[in-house]
């Protein structure tokens, strides 16, 4: 009796399986997206003020402003080229936060200011620096 | 000269790998044993010219012959030995010369196991291995040489060192046991493929023996897994064992193929059912795994754990096409012999249940393999690099997880064949009891959602196992006469494939009730001065003191916090550190600043401390505390989970010889 009914359900279930899949990348979870664009300083002005985007570049040399009365508060500039924009951000910034450091914003484009709640630099995870910048190694013509 | 001793070992050993194989085809052909022992031979002596130039690289690392362009870049005179041989697999060349070691290791380990074996069975599963090891050989030779010189004219009198983050002892065994595991795959993928071509997959023999493989693979890969969450959760500072990361995702898709197989095998060993599925699903787990290192050093996903951008990527691409293409053929062409005259009879079956739960994990795979490739298909169809984060896997794996908590519990409760009205209601009354014990204490705690059905389901589960137990242990006790604890070991030791796997899954279920405390978190950052303090969640933080100290490789701020109660109930002492690691380099850009946190942990709930950095001129230093529950019984499970697996793979006393 159950025979024909196996093959159905292990069907179904991968349908349906699919469609929930389908259905979560498609209509994300607006407070907690899981899929955030990834655009540059450009598209910022063609970005819906509530939609949360990512964006990378270098921290403009001499732009990083902490708040006196909160230090855990800061202004920056990123830089994209030629590109600026103005970035918020307020939370503990990452050890390699600094001038010119490559980093990652995510947050939204509200009122020509990007205010960013996630800050990352440039993973050292794998560490790849080369040896001819190690001048202060005793690294010797010969 | 030693380094050139390595490149031509490593040179050797590939001719050596192509006459092997030309050796092993031959006598296939031929049907000639003088040519298999010849090859036998060269199987040998290549596995020990892996290992040899393995230890080549070691000597220079330990040696810090900084002649070797990978040992300058991975070590100094500073690093301290432990991680200096650590540094084998920190970089790209290095871990490939170490996934090498480690397939000629298994290699060995499967000729020898199975050294008595002349048939054509056991030559393709040899030729597959070598095979495989020929691919990293050619990397190796051609595209990464880990003995590649400095560059003529400059002599490096030290090295850049190793990444302040890989220099943690859990990162000493993490990539080491997920290379067992990830290599480990390769020897069910041989016996599969051998399998397909001598078509012998209705053998019992060759049921257990790519169950037992796969199996020990899948200990290590869990392990590592485990690990690597450890490591992430003392180490990277932000609070999480698991953050769905490309390069995660990659380790975690064959765990759950390997799952599944690990399941269905045991139908076809018990019914002879579900044989194609279970090629697919050994040989996918395969592939994926040669996809996930393709992930990890291509440069095509950007994650903590990948690698430079290399030119390894399209080697890999080309790997994995011959790989699929040649699988695909070859289960084309058996076909036929995939065909069973039995069916699975019931929906209510153990069989069913446990086909269903393969579903799962398949769909779960899928789940992951999507996240992760979406950024880059993303790219290529619209243009835009769409990312793909947690929030994502954590939607669409929460319901998914919980049908498998459920059935992790279900299917011992499910009889083989079909599961009467009656003996359904019998086996699933005392659990369903229990989930209703539990959904009403979560009511009562104002639990909701997805963590209610967590705790409600895992309550079910555990007392599903709790009664297979039982049962066995009462039948024991009165057919032999055996005492509570006795019949309980007696019960194990003579049924380990059984209980060892309900230990295994007890194992599981206490890893997801650990998942579920994350939804419970809660975090603050704040700034505070020495004799400050700040409430949080119950809790009263004050710095005590904050204090310098210089080390050999780091110079160190301690931060003293005193954890309080807020009604002034002494809790324990925090260090937290702020470090700087190459703190003597006179470029301050060379100096790389890290947190070292400190954990009080407990089995209700860990207090997560994060010295995040110091302002010198105003004496603030910045923290983050992180209020983390049940995070110690993802760690207890997976103890339990490897308990488990040890049990299942205690050697039997038969001996298997195909």
């Amino acid at each position: 009796m159950f025979i024909s009914k196996i093959p159905i359900t292990i069907f179904t279930i991968s349908f349906l399986a699919v469609i929930w899949i389908s259905w979560v990348t498609f209509n994300p979870n607006q407070e907690k997206p899981g899929l955030v664009r990834f655009v540059s300083i450009n598209e910022l002005n063609y970005v819906k003020a509530d939609e949360r985007v990512k964006l990378g570049g270098l921290v403009k040399t001499g732009s990083i402003n902490i708040s006196p009365n909160n230090q855990l508060e800061c202004i920056f500039s990123l830089q994209q080229g030629e590109h600026n924009v103005d970035v918020l951000f307020s939370g503990i910034r990452p050890d390699m936060f600094k001038d010119e450091a490559e980093v990652i914003i995510e947050g939204k484009y509200i009122g020509g200011k990007f205010s960013a709640d996630q800050l990352q630099t440039k993973c050292a995870s794998r560490y790849e620096g080369d040896l001819k910048d190690q001048s202060p190694y005793k690294y010797k013509n010969i | 000269m030693i380094p050139i001793l390595g490149s031509i070992t490593l040179s050797t050993a590939l001719g050596l790998c192509l006459i092997s194989s030309f050796l092993l085809l031959i006598g296939l052909r031929y049907k000639e044993p003088k040519y298999f022992i010849s090859a036998h031979r060269t199987i040998n002596l290549i596995s020990i010219l892996n290992i040899f130039s393995t230890f080549l690289l070691l000597n220079e690392l330990i040696g810090s012959n900084f002649d070797v362009k990978y040992v300058a870049h991975y070590t100094s005179i500073e690093t301290p030995l432990i991680f200096k041989i650590t540094a084998l697999w920190a970089g790209q060349s290095g871990s490939l010369l170490f996934w090498l070691f480690i397939l000629s290791i298994y290699t060995l380990v499967v000729f020898y196991k199975e050294e008595k074996v002349i048939a054509t069975y056991f030559q393709w599963v040899l030729l597959v291995l070598t095979l495989v090891q020929s691919f990293f050989l050619i990397l190796l030779n051609f595209i990464e040489n880990p003995f590649e010189p400095i560059n003529v004219g400059f002599i490096v009198n030290n090295g850049n060192g190793l990444n302040p983050l890989l220099q943690n002892l859990t990162m000493a065994i993490h990539p080491p046991t997920l290379y067992l595991g990830y290599i480990g795959f390769t020897v069910p993928f041989a016996f599969a493929i051998a399998a397909l071509i001598t078509k012998q997959l209705d053998s019992i023999i060759w049921i257990k023996k790519i169950r037992l493989w796969t199996l020990t693979a899948w200990l290590f890969q869990s392990g590592g897994i485990i690990l690597g969450g450890w490591w992430a959760y003392q180490e990277l500072g932000w609070g999480g064992y698991w953050a769905w990361d490309p390069v995660e995702n990659a380790s975690f898709m064959p765990w759950l193929t390997a799952t599944a197989f690990l399941h269905s095998i045991y139908i076809q060993e018990k019914k002879g059912l579900l044989k194609l599925w279970n090629i697919i699903l050994i040989l996918t787990t395969f592939i994926l795994v040669i996809f996930g290192t393709f992930l990890t050093r291509s440069g095509v996903m950007s994650s903590v754990h990948s690698f430079a951008v290399s030119d390894l990527g399209p080697a890999f691409l080309i790997f994995i096409f011959i790989i699929f293409i040649a699988c695909f053929y070859l289960i084309w062409l058996r076909l036929p012999i995939f065909k069973s005259q039995k069916k699975i009879k019931s929906i209510s079956s153990r069989e069913s249940g446990i086909l269903l739960n393969n579903v799962i994990f398949v769909v779960i795979c899928f789940s992951v393999f999507w996240g992760t490739i979406f950024p880059v298909l993303s790219e290529a169809v619209r243009g835009s690099k769409i990312t793909v984060g947690p929030p994502f896997y954590n939607q669409v794996n929460i319901p998914i997880g919980l049908i498998l908590l459920f059935f992790t519990g279900a299917g011992p409760l499910l009889v083989w064949g079909h599961t009467s009205k009656k003996a359904f209601f019998n086996n699933f009354r005392m659990p369903i009891i229990v989930m209703i014990f539990f959904f009403l204490l979560c009511f009562i705690k104002e639990i909701r959602g997805a963590a209610m059905v967590s705790f409600s389901l895992a309550g079910f589960s555990v007392a599903a196992i709790t009664k297979e137990f039982w049962r066995g242990i009462i039948s024991r006790k009165s057919q032999y006469n055996e005492s509570m604890l006795r019949a309980f070991f007696s019960l194990i030791s003579k049924n380990r494939n059984r209980y060892g796997g309900h230990i295994v899954h007890l194992g599981i279920i206490i890893m997801f009730v650990g998942f579920t405390g994350h939804a419970f978190d809660s975090e603050i950052e704040f700034s505070l001065k020495n004799r400050e303090s700040i409430d949080f969640n119950g809790y009263r933080f004050e710095l005590a003191s904050l204090s310098p100290e210089e080390r050999p490789n780091h110079f160190a701020w301690i931060a003293e916090i005193i954890v309080t109660k807020t009604d002034k109930t002494f809790i324990t002492t925090l260090y937290p550190e702020k470090r700087v690691y190459f703190h003597r380099h006179p470029n301050p850009d060379k100096r790389q600043p890290h947190s070292e946190l400190d954990i009080y942990s407990t089995i209700r709930k860990d207090i997560y401390s994060i010295f995040s950095g110091i302002d010198g001129e105003n004496q603030t230093a910045f923290f983050k505390i992180m209020i983390n529950p049940l995070v110690r019984l993802v760690w207890y499970g997976g103890y339990i989970l490897i308990i488990g697996t040890l049990i299942i793979l205690l050697p039997n006393k038969e001996k298997l010889w195909i």
